[in-house]
């Protein structure tokens, strides 16, 4: 196999590997699992932060 | 009198994909299960959506300034939820409406994440860019910024569009803390959620410090002016930032007004070419009032679509993209324009094959009030659940009109009173304002133009303007046989009436009034309360 044909098997390997792994976070909705289970450590964080309150 | 009753309408396509759309959802959940299927082709196009998403907010992520403000202020939290929004809101569209809707709310994410770059890069706190931070004048959530038409190198920057306004669109419980912070320092509980959520990010030190000066203005009610004095006294006292108030007439439909509200535009202008050094430019405004006139036209056409049996752009995407486009852009983004040209030719194309975006529709609303803030895909769920298409809202029943746009020494006359025109008609405020005539008799108006045999009235509990109408409303409904539907809630707040609370009562209304079976009967009762 010539280097042109190489590149390109690998190339579609990769495009395809991305699209496995980007389509199944995708229709799995694990990128919001994920970020809804962020969000309590950023909101303890925020409560910890000093602020001026005041009118 | 009999009451009107549209004849339902079966869509001969058949939906692809999930039909059953409450299966969805995880009880108790913050999150869903699982994303929509919708067919192979709808799929891949939601998908390379989602992907171009990941992308917008990428770019945001990897400017450290950005990342630092994410630490420091409470409302970014809620944008880890983006995604999650555009998923709420493209529920069961399909073809050319799943692509009007990405159209309308990608654009939005992105005009929203520049405009979050920009206040942190001048921020005080985060980007502390000095020579940045004098070419932004700060607008208020709810203003027209027509008065930004002329400086095009000026920057109209509303720190309350994302704080609170976007958060509750992307979070349902995003304004609860600076609502009870607002009222743990005295601020009466019974008003406007909005501008006390407002209020309550400044009182909580949480918004940040930009800008040249700043434009408030008494948009959209007594709410605003409450929650606008709580933040100007510390924009100027103490972050030193001089603010011009606009008061825009309240009666805006009479002749007597529209001099003196002209001439309170020429004072906001002269108060901010004074405070930024800036010079009015008449070829920018004119070249921003043609953009304007489009999307007015554009706007007009959509909603004579909707008045055929064919109605293509409608529901919570056209409301949230007509405030967007009328209000925070008005004509100052070439983008919109562009995004406007899209939708047109994806509304003719699916109008031209009468195309419908659910499997039955049952009834033609007019949907009226001040909706839900918290529950804005609302319109979603009332089409896929009863088979109820919201023809219209009241926040797309803005200005009509053309302005003026060539530039004569009449027309740059004229041009005030075009500015004071679009302020004064600021969504929403051009209905709750301005006498019974806009609120009242032009929303029988339009159920007449649109065939409408439905009206669902939301009832925003601590609207004062709107509440006063309820007993006008029903009398009028009754005089006319139109079913009306009232959707009580609390704007910002959703521990008061929850989105099961406001459901319910259409719920209610279908079953016992109407008789009716939903159409997706997992739709009928969600366990969301903890959701995004």
């Amino acid at each position: 196999m010539n280097k042109i044909a190489k590149f390109f098997l690998y190339l579609l390997l990769t495009c395809s590997g991305l699209f496995v792994v980007t389509f199944t976070i995708y229709i799995l909705n694990l990128d919001m699992k994920m970020t809804s289970m962020i969000e309590p450590f950023l909101l303890r964080h925020y409560d910890r932060i000093d602020r001026d309150q005041h009118l | 009198m009999a009451i009107k009753k549209f004849e339902t309408m079966k869509n001969p396509e058949p939906i692809k994909g999930d039909k059953r759309y409450g299966d969805l959802y995880k009880p108790g959940g913050k999150v869903r299960k699982r994303r929509e299927w919708r067919g192979v082709g709808d799929t891949l196009y939601d998908y390379w959506r989602w992907l171009g998403i990941l992308m917008t907010l990428g770019k945001f992520a990897v400017v450290p300034r950005n990342v630092k403000a994410m630490f420091r202020y409470r409302w970014m939290a809620n944008y880890l939820a983006v995604p999650m929004m555009v998923d709420r809101f493209t529920q069961g569209l399909r073809g050319e409406y799943l692509r009007m809707a990405h159209e309308q709310q990608d654009l939005i994410i992105i005009d929203v994440a520049k405009l979050l770059g920009n206040i942190f890069r001048g921020d005080r706190r985060i980007g502390n860019d000095e020579e940045f931070s004098k070419i932004n004048v700060l607008v208020d959530e709810n203003e027209m910024t027509a008065v930004m038409m002329g400086f095009p190198n000026l920057k109209s920057t509303s720190r309350e569009t994302p704080s609170t306004y976007v958060s509750v669109l992307l979070n349902q419980h995003a304004a609860e803390h600076y609502i009870d912070v607002a009222q743990e320092f005295g601020l009466a509980g019974d008003v406007c959620p909005m501008p006390e959520a407002e209020a309550g990010v400044s009182i909580d030190d949480d918004a940040p410090v930009l800008g040249a000066c700043a434009i408030q203005c008494n948009t959209t009610c007594d709410g605003s002016l409450l929650g606008n004095g709580v933040i100007s006294r510390r924009l100027e006292k103490e972050d030193g930032i001089p603010v011009f108030q606009l008061p825009a007439p309240l009666r805006h439909k009479e002749d007597d007004v529209q001099e003196y509200a002209a001439e309170e535009i020429r004072r906001a202008i002269k108060f901010i070419e004074e405070h930024t050094g800036h010079k009015w430019d008449w070829d920018y405004y004119f070249e921003c009032a043609r953009r304007v006139n489009y999307a007015t036209k554009c706007r007009n056409e959509w909603l004579d679509m909707n008045k055929t049996d064919y109605p293509q752009v409608f529901g919570g995407n056209l409301a949230l993209y007509t405030e967007t486009n009328y209000m925070a852009i008005c004509g100052k983004v070439p983008e919109f324009e562009r995004c406007d040209r899209r939708l047109m030719k994806l509304a003719e194309k699916a109008y031209k094959k009468q195309k419908m975006a659910a499997p039955e529709y049952r009834h033609r609303a007019i949907v009226w009030g001040v909706q839900s803030h918290f529950y804005m895909d609302f319109l979603v769920w009332l089409l896929n659940c009863w088979g109820i298409v919201p023809l219209t809202d009241m926040l797309s029943c803005i200005n009509t009109e053309m302005i003026a746009e060539t530039d004569t020494p009449e027309n740059r006359e004229q041009a005030y009173y075009d500015m004071a025109m679009l302020t004064e008609e600021m969504i929403m405020r051009n209905r709750t304002h301005g006498g019974y005539k806009v609120l009242l008799d032009d929303l029988f108006e339009f159920v007449e133009e649109y065939n409408a045999d439905m009206i669902i009235l939301w009832e925003h509990i601590t609207c004062k303007a709107l509440d006063g109408m309820h007993g006008l409303f029903e009398d009028r409904a009754r005089e006319r046989g139109i079913p009306l539907i009232w959707v009580d809630h609390q704007l910002f707040d959703p521990r008061v009436i929850s989105r099961q609370g406001v459901r319910d009562q259409v719920n209610q209304y279908m079953r016992t009034v109407m008789q009716e079976e939903p159409l997706d009967p997992t739709l009928e009762i969600l366990d969301d309360d903890n959701s995004w």
